[in-house]
């Protein structure tokens, strides 16, 4: 990158806000605050991101980015992400620490929430309404968009009318027009993808060329990441980004506010960021870690807990994917590996159909010899049972004749509904690299869950076939599928039944502040990065408007 | 039988000749699996193992015993045989893999769902979204 991170803040200085995460959560918070003057400091676990080390263009890449580019931190294993105890989940959770966040690794697919993803007690008597409609967010969607450089195509009626996407949709390959014509031949909902990837070059962006290794870091520096998109803006702003920053608590006074945070730097040294804000940008795990790591003696359930609710009501999308082979050539290691096509078909509750809210399938290419064999891996798209000679020998020249090149996958993204049991604690044994507790999962795929998945790849199946599927493999729900975090600090005006208001002010701590996606009261069904970075730059926007009313310690 | 003999034995009943596809040993070395091996470090331990099992029953039965009793080992074999096969030159070219190639297109270029009525058609079905004014 050709921006060079300015150095840490003199010991003492208290800044204006510190920013806990440089995923895109807190680069948005980072750049806006600072372009309003305000003085910030990001603290960041993980580095800023090396483009060489993004091994798709060689061909070792299936075999090294298994390994170094899995998206679960456990496998791994590298010291700037915190481990994940997964003893007590159905699904683990997914995720990157570094600048750009868990979106280094991600698929880019680039997706508002609904209307009624907003108001899903008025509509569906379950779960909350949010505080705030797809109306009131819908400028702030479309200016993150505009930071982005989002390609799609505008006209979906699956969405209210909207303007252009900045760039035209990516072409959708043959994986993408065979994923159509079976949704046209069940007379269903599927648009050409939007994706978080510029088609032609923009800033530091340069122009997607389909390499399809999205989900292993684009080593084309095509794929939208805060690291390219945001920080220079950010940096040439004034913001101040130290990396290897581990925070490990927040510090409160006798009023019960925020202070700064207490962080560990690249040495091992425990230092303390003072501040006047404290706004946390660490994800649906990590801000409720965190938080339950805070608060000292005179908070021992966690701090800005006193409704309880920290680390409750997790949902993380329980995930299916049908493999779908066809005859003739797809050429299906082609990108983007995000979404070539998408479907919302069933979108939207229809009760008749045993279970409430639904679901947004996207269709995607099925990737290189390797990972379609199904013999190695994380088996994501095959069944789990069955003897090792069912995927080698005869067997594994069979299936990478059937499949690759030849084949598509359509992922299908339930919503999940909130739970209070389904939770992040912090484990009584596993600790990160600098000895802190590592957060714990504790998670059930609920009935509606599985009845939604059931239901969605039944008719998947179908439509896969009317396109003249010779074989199909499915997966449900997939374990490692946890790349959506949500709703650990929900927000709400009850200060008794909600962790922050609407503005992402903590109801106990006013001057601490959560802007990831803990703090959304439900999950939609889409991927929620656009949500995410639309609500950030929201309550960024507003805590500027409002800094001189702002209590602070 | 050395670790080489043992590991091209094992290899070879993974991925034998089948049609137009070679076995593991008519494209691939020893030298190349380690080669692999040099890119994960985390499966070395298991390949040692791995290579070190008694082959002399069969490669097949070797090969169940360490799916059994050394899942690690196991596994660091077969991703290094599988892996170790599919980088091979000669044999992307047999299954026609260019690789995650870089693929150029004109961004501007008026796509084809636009032209032949695709699109008409999803747009002619209607509003599916719910809209939720005053809610
Ligand atoms: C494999 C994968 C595919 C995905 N695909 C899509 C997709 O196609 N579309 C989509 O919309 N979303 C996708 N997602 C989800 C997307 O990546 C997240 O929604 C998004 O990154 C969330 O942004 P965030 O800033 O809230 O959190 P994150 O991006 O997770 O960033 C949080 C940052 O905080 C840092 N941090 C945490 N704790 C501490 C601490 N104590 N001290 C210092 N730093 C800390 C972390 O290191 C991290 O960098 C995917 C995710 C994964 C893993
Ligand atoms: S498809 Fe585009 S965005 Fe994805 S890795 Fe390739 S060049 Fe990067």
């Amino acid at each position: 990158m050709s921006v060079a991170p300015k150095s840490r803040p003199s010991r003492d200085e208290e800044v204006d806000v510190v920013i806990v995460g440089a995923g895109p959560s807190g680069s948005v918070a980072a750049l806006h605050l600072a372009r309003a003057g305000v003085s910030v400091v990001v603290l960041e676990q993980g580095e800023w991101p090396d483009y060489n080390d993004y091994t798709g263009a060689r061909p070792e890449h299936e075999l090294v980015s298994t390994k170094l580019w899995h998206p679960n931190p456990n496998v791994r294993d590298n010291p700037n992400d915190y481990p994940v105890d997964t003893s007590t989940t159905d699904i683990n959770p997914l995720m990157f620490a570094g600048v750009g966040g868990s979106a280094t690794l991600y698929g880019a697919q680039w997706m508002h929430f609904l209307p009624s993803d907003f108001r899903v007690r008025s509509m569906d008597g379950v779960a909350d309404d949010w505080p705030f409609t797809y109306e009131d967010l819908l400028p702030y969607f479309l200016e993150v968009e505009r930071e982005v450089g989002v390609s799609g195509l505008a006209g979906d009626p699956a969405f209210p009318p909207r303007p252009a996407y900045p760039f035209p949709a990516l072409p959708i390959g043959s994986v993408g027009q065979r994923g159509a014509l079976g949704m046209e031949r069940m007379g269903w909902h599927w648009w050409p993808g939007s994706n978080a990837i510029p088609s032609e070059k923009f800033g530091e962006l340069n122009a997607c060329v389909r390499r399809g290794v999205c989900l292993t870091g684009c080593p084309e520096g095509a794929k939208s990441t805060t690291d390219r998109s945001h920080w220079p803006l950010a940096i040439k702003a004034g913001a101040r980004l130290v990396v290897r920053a581990r925070v490990k608590e927040v510090e409160t006074n006798d009023q019960g506010l925020a202070t700064g945070v207490v962080y560990i730097d690249a040495n091992g040294r425990e230092r303390r960021q003072r501040a006047k804000i404290v706004i946390l940008c660490a994800n649906g795990v990590g801000t409720p870690r965190l938080l339950l790591m805070s608060g000292g003696a005179k908070h021992p359930d966690g701090l800005a807990n006193s409704s309880g609710l920290v680390g409750r009501r997790l949902m993380m999308h329980p995930f299916a994917s049908v493999l779908a082979s066809y005859e003739d050539p797809l050429d299906s290691w082609r990108g983007p590996f995000g979404q070539q096509v998408y479907s919302h078909e069933f979108y939207e509750t229809d009760e008749r159909r045993g279970f409430v809210r639904g679901s947004k399938w996207n269709c995607m290419p099925s990737g290189g010899p390797v990972g379609v064999s199904g013999a190695i891996g994380s088996k994501v798209y095959v069944a789990e049972e069955g003897r090792f000679q069912d995927f080698w020998g005869g067997n594994l020249h069979d299936n990478v004749a059937r499949r690759f090149g030849h084949s598509l996958i359509w992922g299908i993204v339930g919503e999940d509904l909130p739970e209070e049991n389904n939770q992040v604690v912090l484990s009584k044994d596993l600790t990160d690299s600098d000895g802190l507790p590592a957060p714990q999962i504790v998670y059930k795929v609920n009935e509606n869950s599985n009845r939604l998945l059931k239901f969605n790849i039944d008719r998947c199946l179908e439509s896969v076939r009317a396109a003249g599927a010779i074989e199909t493999l499915v997966s449900v729900p997939v374990r490692e599928s946890g790349w959506h975090l949500i709703g650990t600090t929900v927000m709400g005006d009850d200060p008794k039944r909600s962790v922050v208001d609407q503005w992402g002010a903590c109801h106990d701590v006013p001057n601490l502040y959560i802007l990831d996606a803990s703090t959304f009261p439900t999950s939609g069904a889409t991927n929620p990065t656009a949500t995410i970075m639309a609500v950030a730059l929201r309550n960024t926007r507003r805590m500027i408007a409002e800094r001189r009313n702002q209590k602070v310690a | 039988m050395s670790g080489e003999q043992t590991y091209l034995a094992l290899a070879d009943f993974l991925i034998p000749a089948h049609g137009k596809m070679p076995k593991f040993s008519d494209v691939c070395s020893y030298a190349d699996a380690t080669t692999a091996l040099d890119f994960r470090d985390d499966l070395k331990e298991g390949f040692v193992r791995a290579v070190a099992v008694d082959a002399a029953g069969g490669a097949e039965p070797a090969l169940e015993k360490l799916n059994r009793e050394d899942g690690p080992a196991f596994s660091a074999v077969t991703t290094i045989t599988i892996a170790a096969y599919y980088m091979n030159p000669r044999v992307r070219e047999l299954i026609g893999y260019p690789g995650q190639e870089n693929v150029q297109y004109d961004s501007k270029a008026v796509q084809p769902y636009l032209t032949d009525g695709t699109l008409t058609k999803v747009i002619a079905r209607g509003r599916k979204y719910r809209p939720t004014p005053g809610l």
